[in-house]
């Protein structure tokens, strides 16, 4: 019969399960050595039930997986290869459009002929005497029309000012 | 001989195998099955929320791919627990840098931990004494080697047994048994210090 304490080892084997009928004898027997054992199990106890429950809260705290390209096979990685290769093509058709000689050719600029129909425009405007809008007003003041030295100095202003309000 | 023997075997193992490379393929309730545990795993092996559950989809995807290299000598559990043992050992190596972060943040875990343990009945000088236990097991654990800690992991927080180890770590079983062995060692030592 085994009188000695139980080993480190031995009460290791313990807590492993790997049980002896000689080591269950004697800590029937002995208090010290059940004593040992049970605080070792009790760390390993505790150690457990506070893992546990960190990661059953860890868990819980994070949304479930989701794994639906996965089960349905969803083909990602042919996509990105898809992709990969066509926008390549793509770049080369768009640079060949945008870079192409025929729409290089010098055209005159839209703003060149705004300019030039605006000017030509004021100039036809500056040339009249009277604008047509107040050539009724001219019918009021015969003398002054009449007399052409004074009508030239007065209507000339007034049509400039006319000219710049509208 | 030896040929017939495969055979045969191969031959006894092929329904069985089919069965879990079915559940394998069915990944929505491998993951409802299994998720738990493994992500239990990870984060107790890496003590990082973030990067157990990268583990964790990845455990779950690699599986997935590779259902029909899957030999069906294991449990799909132990198939899982390889390959999540795998991708933490990887992940380890990579994240060397980030062990300030980890060390840093032990003492927190560890209290929170504690607070979690607390009940009703215990008096306050007893929960003292179980915090203090618990971060000596806990600081023990995570300075273990890595597989002397995966072991310990295996046996303790999931409940395998040693031959499910065996397999899953890829180690003969008496060394799983010697790796067992020292990693309680360690504890009994830092339960020791805490007295």
């Amino acid at each position: 019969m085994k009188t000695n304490h139980l080993s480190p080892w031995e009460q290791e084997e313990y807590v492993l399960n790997q049980r002896t009928p000689e080591m269950l004898r004697h800590l029937t027997e002995c208090a010290g050595c059940r004593a040992a054992v049970a605080r070792l199990e009790h760390g390993v106890a505790i150690f457990r039930s506070a893992a546990v429950e960190w990661s059953s809260e860890c868990l819980a705290t994070r949304p479930p997986q989701r794994h639906a390209s996965v089960a349905k096979g969803f083909p990602v990685l042919t996509l990105r290869w898809a992709v990969a290769a066509v926008l390549p093509v793509l770049l080369l058709i768009f640079a060949l459009v945008s870079f192409h000689p025929s729409s290089t050719r010098p055209v005159q600029p839209a703003s060149d002929i705004s300019d030039d129909a605006l000017l030509e425009q004021v100039d036809q405007q500056l040339s009249v005497d009277v604008p047509s809008s107040m050539e009724s007003l001219t019918n009021l003041v015969p003398t002054e029309n009449r007399n052409g030295s004074v009508g030239a100095t007065t209507s000339a202003p007034a049509s400039k000012h006319i000219v710049q309000t509208n | 001989m030896e040929a017939v023997e495969q055979f045969i075997y191969a031959g006894e193992l092929t329904p069985l195998r089919d069965r879990m490379i079915a559940e394998l393929a069915d990944v929505n309730t491998l993951c409802a099955t299994y998720r738990s545990r493994i992500y239990r795993y990870a984060l107790l092996s890496l003590r990082d929320p973030d990067l157990a559950e990268t583990v964790t989809q990845d455990c779950f995807l690699r599986a997935y791919k590779a259902r029909e290299d899957f030999r069906g000598d294991c449990s799909v559990a132990t198939w899982l627990t390889r390959i999540a043992t795998n991708l933490i050992r990887d992940s380890t190596r990579s994240r060397k840098f980030q062990f300030w972060k980890a060390a840093s943040s032990t003492a927190d875990e560890v209290g929170a931990m504690a607070d979690r343990l607390r009940s009703p009945g215990l008096s306050p000088e007893t929960f003292l004494m179980i915090r203090e236990e618990l971060r000596g097991v806990w600081d023990a654990v995570e300075n273990l080697p890595g597989k002397q800690r995966s072991v310990f992991l295996l046996r303790f927080v999931e409940e395998m047994e040693l031959p499910e180890i065996a397999t899953a770590m890829g180690l003969h079983v008496g060394t799983v048994k010697s790796h067992l062995h020292r990693a309680l060692a360690a504890v009994r030592k830092a339960m020791e210090r805490t007295r």
